[in-house]
C-alpha cells in the first residue's frame, strides 16, 4: 500500500505568507478530511499533493521518493485525484468516461479489455449510475456527473484516493452513500483525502482532519481531538452549537437574526 | 471500431474510382478499367496515370493531412471549432513559402520555411489566447481571426512588393487548388508516417481532450504530449499547403462530422479523419475540376461553400 | 512540254525527303530551342495574345483550342476552351493531342507548364516586351507552324508600320502623358512596359516611366504633382466610360483644362500582337491632338 507525506511544504497560494509548514503522514486505512473556509487553499493542496501544482517550498512524498521525480504514469497508478471542475470540450459517454481511469494501467498499443470494462461497471453500479452508462456527459445533472467522476476515480483503483469535494451537488442520500464508499475503501486499506465543506459529514466519517486557515495557519490530527468547537469558530469565523446525535458531536451555525 | 474504418476505407477507396473515372473528357468505364490494367490508347493512359491519378493523390493527401491536423488541434485547444486555416497556421505557412520564393529559396527551403511559418503561427494563437486563463471559445477565435488577418496582410503586402513575372507562382498559395499540385508522394508519406505515430499516442489524447489537469492526474505527461502535437499539427498543415496552398474548413468539418457519428475516440477518430478528410477533398476536387468544365475551379471555394454554413452552426450550437 | 510530268516528278523527289523530315526550331522567350519533328498542325495557345500571334502568323487555321477571352480575330471565338490562362484544364488539353502549346512566360501557372513538360508535350514560351519582340515572335510562331510566307509579311508589315510611326514621330514636341491601367486602385505602368515604349514612340512623356515597377500602383496625388498635359486609359472599344471622370474635379490639372482626356481600345494596346500598330497610331494620333490644344 502506498503512503504519501509531506516535508515541510508550503503550498503556493499567490500574494499569501508561507504560513504553517506541512509535515503530514497520511496512512493506508484513514480517512482524512481537509476542512477551512473558501479561498484557505484547499484546493490547492490536494492538486500540490498529487503533484499538479508546484510547491513553494517543501516535498510531498510518496512512498520515500520526491513526487516530482516520479513519472507521471507511475503516481496515477498509486494516487487518484477527483477535480471539483471537468471540462467537457468533447461528447462523452459515461461509460467512455469512467474506462479513463483504466489509461495509466494500459500501455500504448492496449486497448480497454474485458476485466477494464468490468471494473468500470462495477464502479458505476456502485455510485448509482450503471443505468445511464450508455448516455452522454453533458446530458446528465450535476449531481450524476459528480457521480461518474468518483466512479471514475474508482476505476482507476489507485491506493490513494484524493477528492476535491466529493460531496458537491450529491443529494442527501448520495452524500451518505459516497461517504460510505470511501470509508469502506478506507476499510479495504485504501487512503482517502478529501475537501469537505460540511462539518457534519467530516464529523461523522473522517478519522484525521485537516484545518487550513485562510492565513496560511494549519493543524492536524485525529478527528476526535481536531474538531473542538473552539478551533472550529474560528476557522469559519462563525459561532457553533454542538449537538449529541447517534454517538457524534454534530455542529449547528449559531442563527443571528430574528427568527422567523 | 474496426468497422467503422473499414466502411470509411471503402468510400475513400469509392472516391478515388469516382475522381478517376470523371474529368472534362469523358473516359467510358470500360476504357477505365482497361487503362487500370495496362492496355487501353496512350491519351488515356496519359489523361489517368499522369494527370487524374496524381491529382487525386494529391487531394486525398492534403484533405487527410488537413483533417488529420485539424483532429489533433481541436484536442490541444479543446476547442471543436480550431482547424489550421481559421487559426491562421494556413496563413503562417504561406507566409513561410512566399518569404522563401521570394528570396529564391529551393523547392526544400520552401516547404521548411512553410513549416517555420505554421509553427509560428500555431505559437501566436497558442501564447497570445491562452494568456493567464483557459482558451475560452470567444478568445481563441478571436486570437486566431485576428492572427489569421494579420498574416493576410503580410501575404497582400509581399504580393504587392513581389516583381510581377514571379506572382503566378505565388498566388496559388492563396488560392488552394490542388491543379497545381505536383507529386503526391511526400504529402502521403507524411500523413502515413504521421497517423502511424499518433496511434500509440491516441488514448493519451482522449485523456487530454478532458483538461490537461485531469490528463496529468491519469499519468499523462502532459506538456511534451502538447509539444508534440503541436508539432505535428504544424507539420501536417504546412504540408498540406506547400501540396496545394490554403485550403480551408477541411480540418474543421471533417472531425466534426466523425465525432457526430463515431463519439470521440481517437483511436478511431485519427485514422477516420485522414480516411475521410482524403475522400471529402478528392471529391471536392472532383466537383471543382468538372462542374464548369473546361473552365477549372479552385477547390478551396468548394471546401470554403461547406465549410462556412459548418462552422457557422458549430459557433451558433456552441453557444 | 512532253517533260513536265518528269520534270515534275523530279521535283516532287527532290522535295519529299524535305517535306516529310522538315525538323522545325525555333528558340523560345525562355531561351529553350524548341524544335518539331515537322510544322505543327493541332496547335493550342494558353493566352489571349499567343491566339491572336498564331492567327497573325498565319496559322489560325491549325490552332485547335485555346484559353478564355480569345475574342481576336473572331474565327477563334468559336474555337473549343481549355479553360483559362491562370488554370488550364490539362485533361481536355491533352484530348487535343496538340503537336505544339503556345504558352506565356508569367501568365500561366509554372507547375501545370511544368507537368506539361514532363508529360512530353512541345511547349513554346512567349512574351514578347519590345515592338522587335513582336515581329520576332510571329516570324518564329510560322516558322513552328509551317507558315513562314504568311509570318514574315506580317512581322514585316508590323516593323514597317512602326519604323515609319517612330521616324514621323521622331521630331515630335515632347508631352508629358500619364497612362491609367485602372481606376480603382490606381495604376499605371512605366518606360519598360510595352504600352510605355508605345507613348515613347509618340514622343509622349510618360510622368511615370521611370518608377521601378512594371505596373506601379500610384496615388491621385503624385498624378496631380507630375501635371500631365494628357490622360490616357484603355477602355472596351476606346469608348468614354467614366473612368477618367475623377480628374475632372481638378481643373488645375493640365490635361483636364485643354480636355485632354482620351480613351483607347483596351484589347490591342494591351496585347502584344499586330493590332498594336492601329493602337499605337491611335495613341499618336491623341497625343497630336494634345499638342495642338
Amino acid at each position: 500500500m502506498s503512503k504519501l507525506s509531506t516535508r515541510d511544504l508550503i503550498i503556493n497560494v499567490p500574494g499569501r505568507p508561507d504560513g504553517f509548514a506541512l509535515n503530514l503522514s497520511v496512512e493506508p486505512a484513514q480517512v482524512w478530511g481537509v476542512l477551512g473556509p473558501n479561498g484557505a487553499g484547499k484546493t490547492t493542496l490536494l492538486h500540490t499533493l498529487a503533484g499538479l501544482l508546484p510547491a513553494r517550498s517543501g516535498q510531498v512524498v510518496l512512498n520515500d521518493t520526491d513526487l516530482g521525480e516520479q513519472k507521471r504514469r507511475d503516481i496515477a497508478r498509486q494516487l487518484g485525484l477527483v477535480f471539483q471542475e471537468r471540462q467537457d470540450s468533447f461528447p462523452a459517454t459515461v461509460m467512455e468516461t469512467a474506462l479513463i481511469g483504466r489509461h495509466p494501467w494500459l500501455s500504448p498499443w492496449e486497448s480497454e479489455r474485458g476485466e477494464d470494462q468490468a471494473l468500470a461497471e462495477q464502479a458505476l453500479t456502485a455510485l448509482d449510475v450503471d443505468h445511464l452508462s450508455g448516455r452522454l456527459l453533458n446530458t446528465l445533472s450535476g449531481g450524476e456527473r459528480q457521480r461518474v467522476a468518483i466512479a471514475t476515480l474508482m476505476t482507476q483503483n489507485p491506493d490513494i484516493w484524493l477528492l476535491d469535494e466529493p460531496t458537491n451537488h450529491l443529494d442527501l442520500h448520495h452524500q451518505v452513500k459516497v461517504m460510505n464508499l470511501l470509508a469502506d475503501q478506507a476499510g479495504a486499506g485504501k487512503t482517502v483525502f478529501l475537501c469537505l465543506h460540511d462539518l457534519n459529514l467530516a464529523a461523522r466519517w473522517c478519522s484525521h482532519v485537516l484545518l487550513l486557515y485562510t492565513n496560511g495557519d494549519a493543524c492536524w490530527g485525529p478527528a476526535g481531538v481536531m474538531l473542538e468547537p473552539s478551533a472550529l469558530e474560528q476557522l469559519y469565523n462563525q459561532k457553533l452549537i454542538t449537538v449529541e446525535a447517534d454517538g457524534a458531536t454534530l455542529f449547528v451555525p449559531v442563527r443571528s437574526g430574528p427568527k422567523p | 471500431m474496426i468497422r467503422s474504418l473499414l466502411i470509411l476505407g471503402i468510400l475513400a477507396f469509392f472516391a478515388v474510382l469516382l475522381a478517376m473515372a470523371l474529368g472534362s473528357v469523358n473516359i467510358p468505364l470500360l476504357d477505365l478499367w482497361q487503362t487500370i490494367q495496362g492496355e487501353g490508347s496512350a491519351l488515356n493512359r496519359t489523361l489517368l496515370m499522369d494527370l487524374r491519378l496524381p491529382r487525386t493523390l494529391a487531394a486525398f493527401a492534403t484533405g487527410g493531412l488537413l483533417a488529420v491536423a485539424g483532429a489533433l488541434m481541436q484536442v490541444l485547444l479543446r476547442n471543436p471549432l480550431a482547424d489550421p486555416y481559421v487559426l491562421g497556421l494556413s496563413g503562417g505557412a504561406a507566409v513561410g513559402a512566399l518569404l522563401a520564393m521570394l528570396s529564391g529559396m529551393g523547392a526544400l527551403l520552401i516547404s521548411g520555411s512553410a513549416f517555420a511559418g505554421a509553427m509560428l503561427a500555431t505559437l501566436l494563437v497558442f501564447g497570445i489566447a491562452h494568456g493567464t486563463g483557459s482558451w475560452t471559445p470567444s478568445r481563441l477565435l478571436l486570437t486566431g481571426v485576428v492572427v489569421a488577418a494579420g498574416w493576410g496582410a503580410v501575404i497582400t503586402l509581399m504580393l504587392a512588393i513581389t516583381p510581377s513575372y514571379k506572382l503566378p507562382g505565388m498566388l496559388y498559395w492563396l488560392m488552394g487548388d490542388v491543379s497545381y499540385a505536383r507529386s503526391p508522394w511526400p504529402a502521403l508519406t507524411v500523413l502515413v508516417l504521421a497517423v502511424v505515430l499518433i496511434m500509440p499516442l491516441a488514448r493519451n489524447l482522449n485523456v487530454l481532450a478532458r483538461g490537461p489537469l485531469q490528463a496529468a492526474a491519469l499519468g499523462v505527461a502532459v506538456r511534451p504530449l502538447e509539444w508534440m502535437i503541436y508539432l505535428l499539427a504544424s507539420l501536417l498543415t504546412a504540408t498540406a499547403v506547400t501540396t496545394a496552398g490554403s485550403i480551408g474548413f477541411v480540418g474543421l468539418i471533417v472531425p466534426h462530422m466523425l465525432r457526430l457519428v463515431l463519439g470521440n475516440d481517437q483511436r478511431i477518430i485519427l485514422p477516420a479523419s485522414a480516411l475521410a478528410g482524403g475522400a471529402l477533398l478528392v471529391l471536392a476536387d472532383t466537383l471543382a475540376r468538372t462542374v464548369i468544365a473546361p473552365e477549372q475551379l479552385p477547390v478551396g471555394v468548394i471546401t470554403a461553400l461547406l465549410g462556412v454554413p459548418t462552422f457557422l452552426y458549430l459557433l451558433h450550437r456552441s453557444r | 512540254m512532253t517533260y513536265w510530268p518528269v520534270k515534275a516528278l523530279f521535283c516532287v523527289l527532290l522535295f519529299l525527303p524535305v517535306m516529310v523530315w522538315a525538323e522545325v526550331c525555333a528558340e523560345d522567350e525562355k531561351g529553350a530551342q524548341v524544335c518539331l519533328p515537322e510544322p505543327a498542325k493541332r496547335i493550342v495557345t494558353l493566352s489571349p495574345g499567343a491566339t491572336e500571334l498564331m492567327f497573325a502568323a498565319g496559322a489560325g487555321d491549325k490552332v485547335v483550342a485555346v484559353v478564355n477571352y480569345s475574342d481576336y480575330p473572331p474565327a477563334a471565338l468559336k474555337l473549343p476552351l481549355v479553360g483559362n490562362h491562370t488554370r488550364i484544364d490539362l485533361e481536355a488539353l491533352l484530348a487535343f493531342k496538340p503537336d505544339l502549346v503556345v504558352t506565356w512566360v508569367t501568365g500561366n501557372p509554372p507547375a501545370q507548364v511544368e507537368l506539361l513538360q514532363e508529360l512530353g508535350v512541345p511547349l513554346f514560351s512567349i512574351e514578347p516586351r519590345t515592338f522587335e519582340g513582336v515581329s520576332s515572335v510571329i516570324e518564329r510562331l510560322s516558322t513552328l507552324a509551317g507558315t513562314e510566307q504568311e509570318g514574315y509579311v506580317e512581322a514585316a508589315h508590323f516593323r514597317a508600320g512602326i519604323k515609319a510611326i517612330s521616324e514621323q514621330y521622331r521630331g515630335a514636341e515632347p508631352i508629358p502623358v500619364f497612362y491609367q491601367v485602372w481606376e480603382q486602385p490606381l495604376m499605371t505602368i512605366n518606360n519598360d512596359h510595352l504600352i510605355g515604349k508605345v507613348l515613347q514612340l509618340c514622343g509622349g512623356v510618360n510622368v511615370f516611366g521611370d518608377m521601378s515597377r512594371l505596373v506601379p500602383r500610384i496615388s491621385a496625388e503624385v498624378v496631380l504633382e507630375a501635371n500631365p498635359h494628357a490622360i490616357l486609359t484603355g477602355s472596351v472599344d476606346g469608348k468614354s466610360d467614366g473612368q477618367l471622370d475623377l480628374w475632372k474635379n481638378y481643373s488645375g490639372l493640365k490635361a483636364v483644362a485643354r480636355d485632354n482626356l482620351f480613351f483607347v481600345p483596351a484589347s490591342p494596346i494591351s496585347r502584344p500582337t499586330p493590332r498594336l500598330l492601329e493602337a499605337t497610331e491611335l495613341i499618336c494620333e491623341k497625343l497630336d491632338v494634345a499638342r495642338e490644344r
